[in-house]
């Protein structure tokens, strides 16, 4: 008992560490498993980068349709990351964090065209924010924004 | 696997679309080089090692952007878009993004 | 032009490794980094201590003693300097000019500072029975500026301090992972320091006395309250009990009798103004 009463903060760390990965990780599988069903739903809906012609006579309407998601990361894999600055390479715990926020913000976004009654989203494009500055800086929140936009065209 | 980031693939014609691929990646160098990066912003000039991850990154996510598209069955890649974030400091996450087609 | 969907089923976007091995890979890597820097550290202040005059010494001690707030002590150092009369000739610690201060706080410690300044706290000379006891902490002490620990102990928390800040920027959360990391090799350090100079402890206590009495009474009293060893595994000193063993195994190696302890002619205490 004393132990642990001495390394007060190891043990604050190592409980936030375990509690980090095994929510962290639930949650995310929750997450994937959320996005993939959505995406099977969503994917008659096309979407390109590319601008496309179309003539006017079978365009009805289009609009500018936007989907935002923001994503943190948890406690155990911001560490992971903290140790891999020190020696480089790929920084793993990341990848599925903005992965995950991409394809989120990809998925709102067709969700809002298709409440439009859009056919296709043509000219698509993506960006990333950090709005606590950096993911792994002590005291900040870590966190990715990902926003897709692009045009929806409803058709005739 | 041809890569282009306009509209089509000039002279040739597109007859399927896929729909869009992504490639990204996030890296870091060993803080060795940060440390010699740190030093090299007294004097400016290019930062050897932090052009190198970037450009490690590109390809990279490029990589894993063709491979997305060659799983789909395309054989190009239109209207490719690159974006960058900073999520860790020191890190370098490299985007790249656009759609998949078949041309003929 | 025709539009195909299709789903991906393999996510080339997410390395598929699991993150606890890459824990494993990257803590290793982390304890063998820390345990390289902290050698090549440990040799460079060793290296500097060792070219340090006394001279400078006794200047950085003064600096030191400044943010002690302790009085020089008559009966303390007499007891100090019939420790001294009995060191060999060829001893190094002739050189220094020592002086020995009360500080009126109720640590159970006695420290040793640079340019050869003791400073005893009363609550140490308060559990205090015997005169032999007094004498084993006072050649303890000795011990360690005879090694010159005290020295290399600044340089070396010195030098973790800049390794770390130069390598990982002041603020960051890595710089504050690998000092934990270095300061945990510290401590292993310094505990190996602290039975050396039990050790030399010993010696000149014998030399003193003719006998090894009272060498290990004060920390039989110390292990009895001590509890469990595991928190001395971070800690700068090591377990009493084991100092208790080292220094038992220490007096048969080397024949030493054991003869009844002196006690105290009169109780030290601060001189209060």
């Amino acid at each position: 008992m004393d132990i642990l009463l001495q390394n007060f903060d190891l043990v604050i760390f190592l409980l936030l560490a375990i509690l980090g990965y095994t929510a962290g990780s639930l949650a995310e599988k929750r997450h994937y498993r959320s996005i993939i069903k959505r995406e099977k739903e969503l994917l008659k809906m096309a979407v390109i980068t590319a601008e496309g012609s179309f003539p006017p006579s079978k365009v009805k309407e289009s609009a500018l349709v936007t989907g935002s998601v923001v994503v943190s990361i948890d406690y155990f894999k911001r560490l992971l990351a903290i140790l891999r600055n020190i020696f480089g390479g790929r920084v793993k715990s990341y990848e599925s964090l903005v992965d995950r926020a991409r394809r989120e913000a990809i998925l709102r976004m067709k969700e809002s065209a298709k409440k439009q009654g859009a056919n296709m989203i043509i000219n698509m494009r993506l960006e990333t924010a950090t709005i606590g500055r950096n993911a792994n800086k002590k005291k900040t929140v870590g966190s990715v924004e990902a926003i897709a936009y692009g045009t929806a065209i409803i058709m005739n | 696997m041809i890569m282009t980031n306009v509209n089509t693939v000039p002279g040739k014609k597109i007859v399927e679309h896929f729909g869009i691929v992504q490639g990204s990646t996030v890296r870091a160098k060993h803080i060795g080089r940060d440390f010699m990066a740190g030093l090299k912003n007294l004097v400016g000039g290019e930062l050897k090692g932090y052009t190198e991850l970037l450009q490690d990154s590109r390809e990279e996510a490029m990589r894993r952007m063709e491979e997305q598209a060659q799983q789909m069955g395309a054989n190009a890649v239109v209207n490719i878009r690159f974006a960058t974030s900073s999520v860790a400091q020191g890190a370098a996450e490299l985007f790249a993004y656009g759609t998949a087609v078949r041309v003929e | 032009m025709q539009f195909t969907p299709k789903q991906l089923v393999d996510n080339i976007n997410v390395s598929k490794s699991h993150p606890l091995i890459e824990l494993l890979w990257l803590l290793g890597g982390l304890i063998l980094l820390s345990g390289l820097i902290f050698f090549i550290l440990g040799i460079t202040a060793d290296w500097a201590v060792s070219k340090t005059p006394i001279k400078v010494e006794t200047w950085i001690g003064q600096l030191a003693l400044n943010e002690f707030p302790a009085e020089e002590n008559q009966s303390l150092g007499e007891q100090l300097q019939s420790l001294l009369d009995s060191l060999p000739e060829e001893s190094p610690l002739h050189q220094y000019n020592f002086r020995i201060f009360l500080s009126n706080a109720e640590d159970i410690n006695a420290i040793a500072l640079p340019g050869g300044n003791i400073v005893v706290f009363s609550g140490l000379l308060e559990l205090m029975e015997s005169e032999n006891e007094l004498a084993m902490v006072l050649a303890h002490e000795l011990g360690h500026f005879a090694h010159r620990d005290h020295l290399s102990g600044l340089g070396r928390g010195l030098g973790i301090a800049v390794a770390a800040t130069l390598l990982f920027g002041e603020e960051s959360a890595a710089s504050s992972l690998v000092s934990k990391a270095l300061l945990t090799f510290q401590a292993k350090y310094s505990q190996d320091q602290e039975s050396a100079a039990d050790q030399f402890g010993l010696d000149l206590l014998t030399r003193r006395y003719g006998h090894a009495g009272g060498a290990i009474d004060f920390f039989s009293r110390l292990s009895e309250d001590a509890g469990n060893k595991l928190p001395y595994l971070l800690a700068s000193h090591p377990h009493p009990k084991d100092r208790i063993d080292a220094l038992e195994q220490h007096i048969k190696e080397k024949n030493y009798r054991v003869k009844a302890t002196e006690p105290l002619a009169d109780k030290i205490l601060p001189e209060t103004d």
